[in-house]
């Protein structure tokens, strides 16, 4: 008799339990619900901030960072310099940065009484650690792959005194200053964190306004609030989250639902989404036109069929950029009609690229079809699903001018890879290249600069001594005039060339939540207002309102 | 001595899956064409990617490597990830309790609606009621997990807004595998629910058809009349003298079905970026971490093993007749 | 109270996969009758089949929709109407359909994808796909699955010598080449290729050598089957098919493997041991009856016994199973097209379209729905066809 009894209120006590946990989510939710959006529901000034992939390697000497990767590194770590709204590239960790007579000389000084997260002080033996690492000097610890190219033009790197560092260049080089930021790559790293082999790839230890607590690979990378920080009053915010989430439609479902406070995105439906929620619910800040980052495709141009400039114009002439921009992109983007964006030097409204033709992109095509025999090319790019639609677009605007095309999809490191070796004809592509500094030099040199210079990010793999020569030019010049109408000729050279396919400008967004309080505080002694690029944002002014 | 025999033969088992899975997992991998060190230095040189290869073990003889993988296995050294270095132990003890958890809570919800359901339509038999609840649950296992995944993340995730559609908080579970996280249960309920009843519905239509044809059988049988002609009530006879025969064969299922959990669980887990072990394969197949796929499988297939073992075990202890039928051998 | 007697359909007539591994699990050969019963009446569901003559609705609803969906595969990929061109965007119907946040574009009664891709087409091709993926697979788990199975069953437990030694021999040439060839080559020191000829020869040897003693070619290839089984259905799908694609991922150039027959060997592969030991519990019961007994008594040779008296009662029970294996596979395709590996773009499958779209469930649900729903229903018909198939044929038997 007792028996039974005892299984029934067993059953019944689990059911009640179920429901009991059951009702306790469901009521911590429909508070949610009640306001228009609830804040993280943590203490004051913990952030969580939705990120589009996980990075791996926070190593930053060998890493290959794109923008999630480079939104925790401003929050670790800071960068020698900081581009400004006016397009200068200030000195911001550094106390000063400045040239000799003819641009081949740098002097960096250091601000005193700077430490890392560790209690290392920042001195100039660790940043010249660092710019040995990045560059690749003789025996300097983790030497990535990547950098010793594009800082190919460093000689000598050496301490003066314990807070100024010498850096000597062998041709001379204006835009050195932007070299020392490299879009938020270029943090300066502890001397542990390089020394530390292996681990320096989640050993993460810099100057910045947070320290880094728990990193959980493809869940959350967690960062507090470092007190001393060398910006007094600042970080605002007490702890920062960072959290992975690849689809943008469920990162602004997050942001609305309160699992975060603040995401970034570059998916225009998306933007138009965070538009349509109102204020009330999402704030947003989009990047204006000025020095915006590019969508191109890129076209291999060292073998057959691109090895033909009448091949590459008939790619260009076939394509319809404003229907994939309006399906793609619901038609928000502005379109790219040359290498630079409104205010970089160079910028051309019209650089010269041919129009939408479909006619002549027909008959080009069968020209080249009856000169080689086939017109067939292979579109690459990632797996994710909008570039996966895109190049879908692509392929079909492409076979009504008879041109075949098939689309591969990998993963971001093969994807690399297979341009690197020339597998891939079009390369679905995009970075900065509109420029954000009163030169363009370290935006175009190190990714046009001739491939047979040993120059393997040129993934077009092409040769112009026309181009070259401009860009040679360009990084020794000085002047705004002469800077201006280098580059201006430099995008025309491009344009005639076809080597890339410019598509759109790329906005940038920050959706945040009413609470949070989003101040880009101003750059130390007098350097201006930080400028909003690449998708990155300074982090020590976040808070919660 | 059957049990001594049973463990031996599982023991047995579980070694020869072992070996089977890790080196066709090894050669499978061996056999691709490209190079590893491509998806850790793409823009290396050649003499930078040599020493890569030659660091990561890649110029030894294959049997050699497959050796110094398998004799890493048995202390525990399951790899490295290629691309940031890190131990691939370090990401299964952050990602096996989370998936884990996860199935635990579908298999409780599934049986706590399977059960009653099950019970009620054997007492039903024949009856509308057992239709209906017999084409529902027909209907159910129809459903693939990843469209009611989906349309659970549409209607309560974004419509109602009642619950988040991707993330994760540590529980219960996670604390045991790696100390540092602290749980936070409500978060930790509310990110899970969804995924959990996405993998309890299919398991609940299954285990209920199997409750029910269990039940019918055994109400058919000598002591069930006997007890009905004492006058026991029939809820009594239910619950009390019919289901505990019947749901052995429920329970064993149900024990064994984690195997299948762990596939449905990948794409429920993708779907509601829940960073358990099954979204941690599929991430690893994209980025072509190989050995770190090798590691997955390797523990899956043991776990799985384990866990036929254990429900084997359990099903001869729990059923006196096994135990006698066994005893006879 | 229950009305009917109950039900004690043979041992071998299993619905689920799940059954299979409750015997299994259960030391084989010592059963004993009452386990047997329970498993038995497990499997006899007891639905309110229908016993009497003709089909029930339910059943024609479902040929129906069987046949209307093949229908529309055919004629779609044929060309013959194709309701549209599955690859061509029209920029003013991009995300717009019913349910949809920007509301419908007239002229396309099911909307269109994120590309402004006619639905109607897109599902009618996907359809196609998606059947060929699946019935291709299960052809193969059929075909090798089921008479691998057969195998086992009809000669399980008996005198094999030959077939014995045969499948001892592989199978221990498979553990010769891996034990074997590390012996050789990391404690003796010879090449990777000598030493894993050695491996395979010493241990085809050894393996003969048991099978020889042991007689028993149904414990192998059980054994065999219980390994194949020991990983997770998706989880070895998915290593296979990225595999396999990986190689043809690496040509890029339109050679290599085709993804759709790729995801038939991968899906078909993983089919194998779930067919076989179905197949096999059913030639097992098969193989002890009677009829069977007498065949051989009156001298008939093996073979002749399994393909004239066998196979045509196992059929019926694997042909059911195949309709089952045919919807699960439909849903692999699906669940494989999720975690991106699959049929390539634009090509559509209704597993891709709905692997693409995902991201856009929550402005324009109508492309995730449209393809979720004929998955659901086609696997939904497929369910009940299959389980009709099989308690018609369904033999009763009075006690064991």
């Amino acid at each position: 008799m007792r028996h039974a009894h005892r299984r029934g209120w067993t059953r019944l006590g689990a059911a009640v339990a179920v429901a009991g946990l059951l009702s306790f989510a469901f009521a911590t939710s429909t508070s949610a619900s009640e306001s228009a959006r609830v804040g993280h529901q943590k203490g004051g000034g913990d952030l969580t901030f939705a990120l589009e992939a996980e990075s791996t390697n926070y190593c930053l000497s060998t890493a290959q960072l794109a923008i999630s990767g480079i939104q925790v590194v401003a929050a670790v770590y800071d960068t020698l310099t900081v581009p400004n709204d006016k397009g200068e590239a200030v000195p911001y960790l550094a106390k000063s940065v400045e040239p000799n007579a003819d641009f081949t000389e740098w002097t960096i000084g250091l601000r005193d009484g700077i430490t890392f997260h560790n209690g290392e002080p920042l001195d100039a033996d660790a940043v010249k650690l660092n710019l040995d690492s990045y560059r690749g000097a003789d025996g300097a610890p983790n030497v990535g792959p990547l950098f010793p190219v594009v800082l190919d033009f460093i000689a000598d790197v050496q301490v003066t005194d314990p807070s100024t560092v010498t850096v000597t260049t062998s041709v001379p080089v204006f835009d050195f200053p932007n070299y020392l930021f490299q879009v938020g790559r270029f943090g300066i790293m502890a001397p542990e964190q390089l020394n530390s082999g292996e681990e320096c790839q989640t050993n993460m230890i810099g100057t910045g306004p947070f320290k880094l607590e728990e990193y959980s690979q493809n869940e959350k990378t967690v960062v507090v609030k470092n007190d001393d920080y060398w910006q007094k009053g600042f970080p605002k915010a007490d702890q920062i989250t960072f959290v992975p989430v690849t689809e943008a439609a469920t990162r602004v479902n997050g942001l609305q639902g309160g699992q975060s406070d603040i995401i970034h995105t570059s998916s225009a439906v998306a933007i138009d989404t965070l538009k349509g929620l109102g204020t009330s619910t999402a704030e947003l800040l989009v990047q204006k036109p000025g020095y915006r980052e590019i969508r191109y495709y890129v076209l291999l141009s060292d073998t057959a069929p691109f090895d033909n400039p009448d091949a590459r114009q008939a790619f260009e002439m076939a394509l319809d950029r404003d229907e994939i921009n309006s399906i793609v992109n619901k038609g928000q983007f502005d379109l790219a009609n040359g290498l630079m964006d409104v205010d970089a030097p160079g910028y051309l409204k019209q650089a010269g690229y041919p129009n939408h033709n479909l006619k002549k992109a027909t008959s080009l095509a069968s020209q080249v079809k009856s000169d080689v025999g086939s017109f067939d090319v292979i579109l690459g790019t990632t797996t994710d699903p909008e570039n996966s639609r895109e190049a879908q677009l692509m392929k079909e605007q492409l076979a009504k001018a008879g041109i075949d095309a098939e689309i591969a999809q990998f993963d971001q490191a093969t994807l690399i890879n297979k341009a690197l070796s020339g597998d891939i004809d079009v390369l679905l592509w995009r970075n900065l290249h509109g420029g954000y500094s009163n030169s363009a030099d370290s935006d175009n040199y190190p990714w046009w600069s001739n491939a047979d210079t040993g120059n393997f990010i040129n993934f077009s793999k092409f040769n112009n001594d026309e181009t070259q020569a401009l860009l040679d030019e360009g990084r020794g010049e000085s002047e705004k005039s002469a800077i201006d109408s280098t580059y201006q000729d430099f995008n025309k050279a491009m344009a005639e060339n076809i080597y890339i396919v410019p598509v759109w400008f790329v906005d940038w967004a920050i959706g945040y939540s009413p609470d949070v309080n989003l101040t880009l505080p101003k750059i130390p002694d007098g350097g201006g207002k930080p400028l909003f690029v690449y998708g990155r944002i300074p982090v020590l002014g976040l808070g919660t309102s | 001595m059957e049990l001594l025999k049973l463990i031996a033969r599982r023991a047995v088992q579980l070694l020869v899956v072992l070996i089977v899975v890790s080196f066709f997992t090894f050669l499978l991998i061996r056999l691709l064409p490209g190079d590893p060190t491509d998806a850790i230095i793409p823009f290396g040189t050649e003499e930078q990617k040599a020493q890569l290869r030659d660091d990561l073990g890649l110029e030894e003889g294959f049997f050699q490597q497959y050796w110094d993988y398998v004799s890493g296995l048995a202390q525990g050294d399951l790899g490295h990830q290629y691309s940031s270095g890190r131990p691939v132990a370090d990401l299964v003890e952050q990602s096996l309790p989370i998936s884990l958890q996860l199935m635990i809570y579908a298999q409780v919800i599934a049986l706590l609606f399977a059960i009653p359901l099950g019970v009620f339509a054997a007492y039903r038999s024949g009856s509308k009621s057992d239709s209906a609840i017999n084409t529902t649950g027909f209907a159910l296992l129809a459903l693939p997990n990843f469209v009611l995944a989906l349309v659970l993340s549409y209607f309560i995730g974004a419509e109602l807004k009642w619950l988040p559609t991707s993330g994760y908080a540590p529980g219960w579970l996670d604390p045991l595998f790696d100390p540092s996280r602290t749980p936070d249960f409500g978060e930790h309920i509310r990110f899970m629910i969804l995924p959990a009843i996405t993998l309890a519905v299919g398991q609940i239509a299954i285990y209920m058809r199997l409750l029910r044809s269990d039940m019918i059988a055994t109400l058919q049988e000598n002591f069930i009349t006997m007890a009905k002609a004492k006058g026991i009530s029939n809820r009594r006879i239910l619950w009390r003298h019919a289901l505990r025969p019947s749901s052995l064969t429920l329970l064993t299922v149900a024990g064994l079905n984690v195997g299948v959990l762990i596939g449905g669980a990948i794409v429920v887990e993708v779907i509601f970026g829940i960073p358990g072990m099954g979204q941690k394969i599929g991430q690893a197949i994209f980025s072509r971490e190989y050995v770190e796929l090798q590691s997955y499988v390797v523990v899956i297939a043991v776990l799985f093993v384990l866990i036929n073992f254990f429900v084997d075990f359990l099903y001869s202890v729990l059923d006196p007749r096994i135990r006698r039928a066994r005893a006879t051998t | 109270m229950p009305e009917r007697p109950p039900e004690t359909a043979l041992v071998g007539d299993f619905e689920t996969p799940d059954e299979q591994i409750v015997e299994e699990s259960i030391e084989g050969g010592l059963l004993g009758q009452s386990a047997e019963i329970r498993v038995g009446a497990v499997a006899a569901g007891g639905e309110g089949r229908r016993r009497g003559p003709g089909l029930g609705l339910g059943a024609w609803l479902a040929i129906g929709w069987m046949v209307f969906i093949v229908l529309i595969a055919v004629l779609a990929k044929t060309g013959i109407l194709t309701w549209g061109d599955a690859e061509e965007s029209f920029g003013r119907c991009a995300r717009k359909g019913p349910l949809a946040d920007e509301g419908s574009a007239s002229g396309f009664l099911l909307g269109c994808d994120s590309n402004g891709r006619d639905m109607i087409p897109r599902l009618a091709l996907g359809a196609w796909t998606s059947m060929l993926v699946a019935t291709g697979a299960i052809v193969v788990g059929f075909v090798i699955g089921g008479f691998l199975g057969l195998l086992a069953g009809y000669f399980g437990g008996k005198e094999t010598r030959f077939g014995a030694v045969i499948v001892g021999a592989l199978v221990g040439a498979v553990f010769g080449l891996i034990i074997g060839g590390v012996f050789f080559a990391v404690l003796i020191g010879l090449g990777d290729n000598l030493a894993g000829v050695l491996g395979v020869l010493f241990g085809a040897l050894a393996g003969g050598f048991a099978g020889y003693r042991r007689g028993d070619l149904d414990v192998y290839l059980t054994g065999v089957f219980n390994v194949m089984l020991s990983v997770p259905a998706i989880v070895l799908a998915l290593s296979l098919t990225a595999f396999l694609l990986g190689s043809a991922d690496e040509a890029a150039s339109g050679g290599g493997l085709p993804p759709e027959l790729v995801l038939i060997i991968a899906i078909g592969v993983v089919s194998i041991p779930l067919v076989g030991r179905i197949s096999r519990a059913s030639a097992l019961s098969w193989a002890q009856r009677d009829f069977v007994l007498a065949a051989r008594a009156q001298g008939a040779k093996n073979g002749r016994i399994m393909v004239k008296e066998l196979l045509p009662n196992v059929l019926p029970a694997m042909f059911s199973i195949s309709l089952l294996g045919i919807a699960i596979a439909i849903v692999a395709e699906g669940t494989l097209a999720i975690l991106g590996v699959g049929v390539r773009p634009p090509t559509p499958s209704w597993g891709n379209i709905i692997a693409l779209d995902r991201g856009n469930l929550f402005k324009s649900p109508h492309i995730v729905f449209e393809a979720s729903l004929l998955i659901f229903l086609t696997v939904l018909a497929l369910n009940f066809l299959g389980d009709v198939v099989r308690s018609r044929f369904d033999v009763r038997e009075g006690g064991i």
